[in-house]
């Protein structure tokens, strides 16, 4: 058996609960291996998804399908440097993922 | 923290949100299960540290509500479970995902640990083929709106 994680679709339940994705600009921090991009990604217009380490976004990159590849930015960089480098009023949603 | 929710505000659009999502240290529980059947719960221990992080958190998502730069609009409680064949392969997924964790080591948690989880693969080789295991986290999430910002209202 491999390891599952949240088979019951727990958390992404209780996510679209409180916020709709369809068409929306999302920044996820702390996206880690994209555990939980992947399950509100497909509904976005645009996901920034961050974390400051490199080897979780390494393994996010090469897990992302063909089909998310245009709507899907995984980026190894620390909150701070990219809030400093991005403009105001950008994101409909943000996303703390397990990281503040 | 305050900083970041500062800063995340400003980067979202007036009619936007925030959704946060962070564990309640005290509720992390591992279990052995077999066919649906319940052979063993138990809480982990959890180091002091782990209590502090997410106070400080909770007192920076607080502290942006009072100040008005959030308005907390709705929250529930979810369980995240992860399920594994064996306690050593569960420890060494927790491991692997955990492997950036720079909080100090405790190591009479770590020792209560170990105890606990040699207990479970106890209990998982005495039970035979088909047990698992589980380690279930417990995780608050929060819908946050962003209020008008000042420069917005002038």
């Amino acid at each position: 058996m491999t390891i599952r994680v949240d088979p019951e679709n727990n958390e992404p339940r209780a996510l679209f609960d409180l916020a709709g994705f369809n068409g929306q600009r999302v920044l996820e921090i702390g996206c880690g291996d994209g555990r939980l991009t992947w399950r509100y990604a497909d509904k976005a217009g645009h996901v920034i998804a961050i974390d400051a380490f490199a080897e979780s976004i390494a393994r996010a990159k090469e897990n992302i399908s063909g089909e998310l590849k245009d709507r899907v930015e995984f980026r190894h960089i620390a909150f701070e440097d990219f809030a400093a480098a991005s403009e105001s009023s950008t994101f409909d949603r943000a996303i703390l993922s397990w990281s503040l | 923290m305050v900083h970041a929710l500062e800063e995340i505000q400003r980067l979202l659009k007036p009619d936007g949100c925030l959704i946060d999502i962070h564990p309640f240290p005290e509720e992390r529980l591992i279990g052995a299960y077999q066919g649906g059947r319940v052979l063993f719960t138990e809480s982990v221990p959890v180091p002091a540290h782990d209590y502090k992080v997410i106070s400080q958190a909770e007192d920076a998502l607080a502290q942006v509500v009072q100040r008005g730069l959030f308005v907390v609009e709705r929250n529930s409680e979810f369980n995240l479970p992860i399920y594994g064949s064996s306690v050593t392969e569960l420890r060494d997924f927790r491991a692997k995902i955990g492997a950036y964790d720079d909080s100090p080591k405790d190591d009479a948690v770590e020792a209560q640990r170990t105890v606990l989880y040699a207990r479970v693969e106890e209990i998982m080789q005495a039970a035979g083929d088909g047990a698992e295991v589980a380690y279930h986290e417990r995780a608050r999430i929060t819908r946050m709106n962003p209020n008008a910002r000042k420069e917005e209202l002038i």
